[in-house]
């Protein structure tokens, strides 16, 4: 029996599962549209999409448009990959569960 | 399977795909642009019949495209950047860059009549429509398109004065009553969209 996989504790999470998610469907998403499709708050939104920036699963631009700030991110290449892996290890303990 | 419950697990597969079918769903609102240029053509039409026909149009479509231009940019702030929008956006921009130097050109030459012009807006907006409404599946988008083939067909077979009818009746059904159909149909989904919001936390 093949040994089951673990699932990353990154992408885990609800929030940031959710984020992921939502970024891997678009090229790139502004904070409160983020904000808006979770129903999350600033301040947990921020602390969730840092964690994500930190494992470097997305990427972070600042810029002004229109003269107001604007915060756009941007799932990277090892996010996608991530993500990818994480539905394939939910797939094999789906599996393993309906097998047992 | 550890500690892990089963449930879990399908609760954060239909999340991610739930999620993922969210950030695709395309947000765009379009019928704005459909009325503005309707309104432009109208206004060029009455312009050109009854004041200054060397300078109705251009003035007219670069200032329906400047318009697009600031409005379009305060919509897309709001909303992220899909490879659908990017799409809509190319096809738009493309046909509007190659119908305005085309028409200055035969405008320039002299060589721009009723006929032609109808035949040739036809043409491109027909094309342009088509394209849209394959890749939005949107098969009142391709009915536009399908009055703007009949009307170029028509241009091309029939007088001047009715191929400027023709070009007007178009106009209506296609830009004015297909943008206003747009913007309700937009409006209601969007509604319905921001009833099904939820809330996640980490």
């Amino acid at each position: 029996m093949p040994e089951l996989p673990e699932l990353n504790p990154v992408i885990h999470g609800k929030l940031r599962l959710a984020l992921l998610s939502l970024l891997s469907g678009v090229e790139e998403a502004e904070f409160t549209w983020l904000r808006a499709k979770t129903g999350s708050t600033d301040g947990n939104l921020g602390a969730q999409l840092l964690k994500l920036e930190e494992a470097g699963y997305v990427a972070v631009e600042k810029k002004f448009v229109q003269r107001k700030p604007q915060t756009l991110y941007r799932m990277t290449e090892p996010g996608r990959q991530a993500l990818t892996d994480y539905v394939q290890a939910l797939k094999l303990l789906l599996g393993a569960a309906i097998d047992a | 399977m550890g500690n892990i419950e089963e449930q879990d697990l399908k609760d954060r597969l239909s999340l991610i795909e739930s999620m993922i079918a969210e950030g695709r769903r395309t947000t765009e609102s379009w019928g704005w642009t459909f009325l503005l240029w309707g309104v432009a053509y109208y206004i060029a039409i009455g312009w050109s019949a009854f004041g200054r026909p060397a300078i109705a149009w251009p003035v007219t479509m670069i200032a329906g495209g400047v318009l697009t231009g600031v409005i379009g940019s305060r919509i897309a702030g709001r909303n992220p950047e899909t490879t659908t929008g990017r799409a809509m956006a190319a096809i738009w921009i493309g046909m509007g860059i190659s119908l305005f130097i085309l028409m200055i050109c035969l405008g320039i030459t002299g060589r721009l009549e009723l006929h032609t012009a109808v035949a040739i807006v036809g043409a491109m907006l027909g094309g342009a429509n088509a394209t849209s409404s394959i890749i939005l599946k949107w098969k009142m988008q391709f009915a536009c398109a399908v009055v703007w083939w009949a009307a170029m067909v028509a241009a091309v077979f029939t007088s001047d004065n009715l191929a400027g009818i023709i070009f007007l009746v178009a106009i209506f059904f296609c830009q004015i009553l297909f943008g206003i159909y747009g913007m309700i149909a937009e409006s209601r989904r969007n509604k319905v969209r921001a009833g099904e919001q939820g809330a996640f936390h980490a």
